[in-house]
């Protein structure tokens, strides 16, 4: 494993993050256009795929859902694939929704990119989550009104003055 | 004689429901904070009392708005917790309460550690993958 990998950038309202697999590109796309594969890896280590629709083509739905079972906790949600290049980019938009495919408009919505190149025999996998909706929550991440952890408030402050100053 | 079956119905239903409670609790407030924030007079006001303690005559003053229209954004973000209103002095005061906006930001991280995580499943996957199609060759 080298220095690089997994590299992880935030910015305010972009989580990019970055990986490199030892594995052929198609490989690493194929990994993400069926159910069957994607149960086999999607999800953190306690929240795993139970269940998962998929038509994996532009303006096809994937509706899934991630339990931690431990916790008894579960989460569905709906993308829509906006773009498919194969073997070089996923783009899907993801929303909060029940187990009946409906959307929930207050949890913000998500835009995703996974881009996949090759390099030096391996893959390269960069991930791009943007966070789009309410409309609003992106200026309120980009505005940085939301302290990060380790922060201070004082650095609280400051953002809201300059957004103040903004508005005003 | 129908006493204790009634109240083990009752406290098995305060139980169930406790439990269904227990597991959305962070995505409703999280949902509630999401709610407040959007909208930009909210936003100001809580810019504004990031300045410190501040009454709603001082609060709507910037503003074009209505006293009643600024109580209304008072309450959304008060639900929320995104302020606390003083009880002592009769014009109550409010000012900004920020560990809702702590709850965002963890909320955030939680979503980069998904992504971390479930890559490294799928560096497993792959591993697996390799061995097996090299196992059938």
């Amino acid at each position: 494993m080298t220095d690089t990998n997994p590299r992880v950038d935030t910015t305010d309202t972009e989580l990019i993050l970055t990986r490199i697999f030892d594995a052929p590109r198609k490989l690493v796309f194929a990994a993400y256009s069926s159910c069957e594969q994607i149960k086999n890896w999607y999800g953190s280590r306690s929240c795993l795929v139970v269940e998962c629709t998929m038509d994996f083509r532009v303006g096809g739905f994937w509706h899934y859902c991630l339990r931690d079972p431990r916790k008894g906790e579960e989460s569905w949600s709906k993308a829509v694939y906006q773009e498919i290049v194969e073997p070089e980019l996923i783009a899907y938009s993801n929303a909060f929704a029940d187990a009946e495919g409906n959307i929930n408009e207050t949890m913000p919505k998500t835009q995703s990119r996974v881009e996949l190149s090759d390099v030096d025999g391996k893959t390269q996998l960069t991930l791009r989550v943007i966070f789009s909706s309410p409309s609003d929550l992106q200026q309120v991440l980009g505005m940085g009104i939301i302290p990060r952890t380790t922060e201070a408030l004082d650095r609280l402050e400051q953002h809201l003055e300059a957004l103040a100053a903004a508005d005003a | 004689m129908f006493a204790l079956p009634t109240l083990v119905l009752y406290y098995t239903i305060r139980l169930i429901s406790q439990l269904v409670k227990s597991m959305t609790p962070q995505r409703d407030a999280l949902s509630e904070t999401f709610a407040a924030l959007a909208d930009p007079t909210r936003r100001a006001i809580l810019a504004d009392l990031a300045r410190g303690k501040k009454t709603v005559n001082e609060l709507a003053e910037p503003f074009d708005l209505t006293l009643p229209a600024i109580s209304k954004h008072l309450k959304v973000l008060e639900r929320a917790q995104l302020i606390e209103r003083s009880r002592e002095a009769q014009y109550r005061p409010c000012s900004l309460h920020s560990e809702p906006l702590r709850d965002v930001d963890r909320w955030l991280e939680q979503y980069r550690k998904f992504f971390e995580e479930s890559f490294d499943r799928l560096e497993e996957y792959l591993r697996h993958l390799k061995t097996k199609q090299g196992n059938e060759r």
